[in-house]
């Protein structure tokens, strides 16, 4: 057991190096590609915090990457503040929103949360393409990127790090006693209470902290693209990010990973076929979520489960024809 | 003497324009099995909702210790040493069973290193027999099984007071027989005091020293249950005309 286990920490170790290099041997397109998986993986894998380990299913995650974005934009922009110290701001601004909505939040579950945090986005929305002196509306805001020097290379390890330690909070929570308790609320709030979970600190946690990390990846994903639009905080976005999470896999830890890079990746594919995309991610989502609800994560753990017990008791049938 | 472990006075409950209770006075003492019964809508339920902290009484107070719990939350009062199993049980269907107790198990001991906590869910699972299915998902236990997980889980809180709803639903008399002597152990080993809302009368006959019976959110009777079930409004609330 052990053994195994210190062969696939090398393995994963290993992965993850060859994947670090993989950008020098790509061209600037696949460079940024592989830059737009990232920022998704951040946004899926903090959604998933929130709505596959605590049940909340939030439609206002990619607000809060907007939340992020415009105030780490606007004070580079307009107040000439350095973008990292921004993208600090735009963080704790998300943290601070995710906290009053996860408040506000509290006594609701299942559709009237996804409504609230819905209408929570839609105002989002308004606002910034009415504030128009602010924000520049639709026309977007221009602001400046991160580093002096625009280079696709070093974005794509900034954001390989942003990942990670998204990636890295994730999993340090749901392997916490926070973890047992998320799922205890997500599977049953009364009974939860009951056994001395604290519910209303343990989904306000939730949501603060996949908030803050969606408004970090908002942030960092707005300095990249150097004109943030009200397409950060849209529904698009969300819905896309929802697609992501719920094919790849909801509440397994690496489902978002998969979906993120399986969904941008076959998006760039398809987009000759105008915007659709999107609808047609969502039609996939919903079947995954009525089919098979733990997504491309779970299918691919029965088969393997089929083959080991296969291996096991070589009678059976391996896989039926 | 004596001393009141739980005492509830005065304690009103209205949903709406229904008097679910109406100035219940009653006390449980530490050391003691007391059974509450009553027909079908008496209150039952409701009583052991107010003192668990699933919503607070319209009036009146709850003493757990001789302090005040009144409307405290839920997860507070069960930290206070208040344990409750569901009458309809709610297993947290998706986790192992294991896991279902580790929750009670690791919020009695917040900050505590995995190995001390897991040890607590591990001999609360045992406690019930159910080690054999701790990888087991909840939702794949049958009904017996799922009630003696509620019991496995209320014990891995560590309580004080254990209050069972209807845990002999659903068993047959050997099992009912195993789970009287279960329940009498609780008492004499462990030390806990329970709080009993039981329909099977057997049971109550058997286990407890003093019965509350409760009827249309009144206390209609306390008392040792052979006195009780002698009474004659005892019989006829179950009874009717």
């Amino acid at each position: 057991m052990d053994m195994r286990m210190t062969k696939n920490r090398w393995l994963l170790a290993a992965g993850l190096v060859a994947f670090a290099l993989l950008p020098w041997g790509l061209g600037v397109y696949h460079q940024h590609i592989m830059i737009v998986s990232l920022f998704y993986v951040m946004m899926a894998a903090s959604w998933n915090l929130l709505a596959g380990y605590t049940g909340q299913v939030s439609f206002g995650h990619a607000a809060f990457a907007g939340i992020g974005a415009y105030a780490s934009g606007i004070l580079a922009a307009k107040a000439g503040v350095n973008p990292w110290v921004g993208v600090a701001a735009g963080t704790l601004l998300a943290a601070i929103f995710g906290f009053l909505v996860g408040i506000l939040c509290l006594k609701l579950g299942g559709i009237y949360l996804s409504l609230t945090t819905l209408g929570f986005s839609e105002i989002l929305h308004i606002i910034i393409n009415n504030e128009y002196e602010i924000t520049r509306g639709t026309m977007g805001l221009q602001v400046p990127g991160l580093l002096s020097e625009y280079s696709k290379l070093a974005y794509f390890y900034i954001f390989l790090a942003g990942a990670l330690l998204t990636l890295g909070v994730v999993y340090r929570l749901i392997h916490s006693d926070l973890g047992l308790n998320f799922r205890a609320v997500q599977n049953d709030e009364r009974a939860a209470a009951s056994l001395g979970v604290d519910v209303v600190k343990v989904r306000v946690l939730a949501f603060t902290v996949s908030s803050a990390l969606a408004g970090m990846a908002g942030a960092l994903y707005g300095h990249y693209l150097l004109l943030i639009t009200p397409q950060i905080p849209s529904l698009d976005q969300q819905f896309l990010v929802l697609s992501m999470t719920v094919i790849g896999g909801m509440g397994s830890f690496v489902g978002p990973v998969i979906g993120a890079f399986g969904l941008e990746i076959l998006s760039e594919y398809i987009r000759a076929y105008g915007e659709y995309h999107v609808l047609a991610f969502g039609l996939v989502a919903l079947a995954v979520a009525r089919f098979a609800p733990r997504g491309m994560v779970g299918i691919f753990r029965s088969v393997w489960e089929r083959r080991r017990q296969a291996a096991v008791h070589p009678s059976l049938p391996a896989e039926s024809p | 003497m004596d001393v009141a472990l739980l005492q509830g006075r005065g304690l009103s409950k209205r949903f709406g324009g229904v008097q679910a209770l109406e100035e219940v006075d009653f006390e449980v003492q530490a050391g003691t099995i007391v059974g509450l019964i009553g027909p079908n809508g008496a209150g039952k339920t409701t009583l052991f909702n107010i003192v668990a902290g699933t919503f607070p009484p319209s009036s009146g107070v709850v003493l757990f210790g001789g302090r005040t719990i009144t409307g405290m939350p839920a997860f507070r009062i069960c930290r206070q040493g208040i344990a409750r199993t569901f009458q309809v049980t709610r297993p947290f269907g998706e986790m192992t069973c294991l896991e279902n107790v580790a929750v009670a198990a690791v919020n009695r001991h917040p900050g505590c290193p995995k190995e001390q906590w897991m040890t607590l869910a591990r001999e609360s699972l045992a406690a019930v027999g159910l080690e054999a299915l701790k990888d087991t998902a909840a939702k794949h236990l049958n009904v017996v099984q799922k009630k003696r997980l509620e019991i496995a889980r209320s014990l891995a809180t560590e309580p004080t007071l254990l209050m069972l709803d209807e845990v002999l639903g659903g068993l047959n008399t050997q099992e009912i027989q195993e789970a009287i002597g279960f329940i009498r152990r609780l008492r004499d080993d462990r030390g806990l005091t329970v709080f009993w809302i039981e329909h099977v009368m057997g049971a109550i006959m058997q286990a407890t020293e003093k019965v509350i019976v409760l009827d249309q959110g009144r206390v209609l009777t306390v008392g040792p249950p052979r006195e009780v079930v002698a009474d004659e409004r005892v019989i006829h609330a179950y009874l009717g005309d």
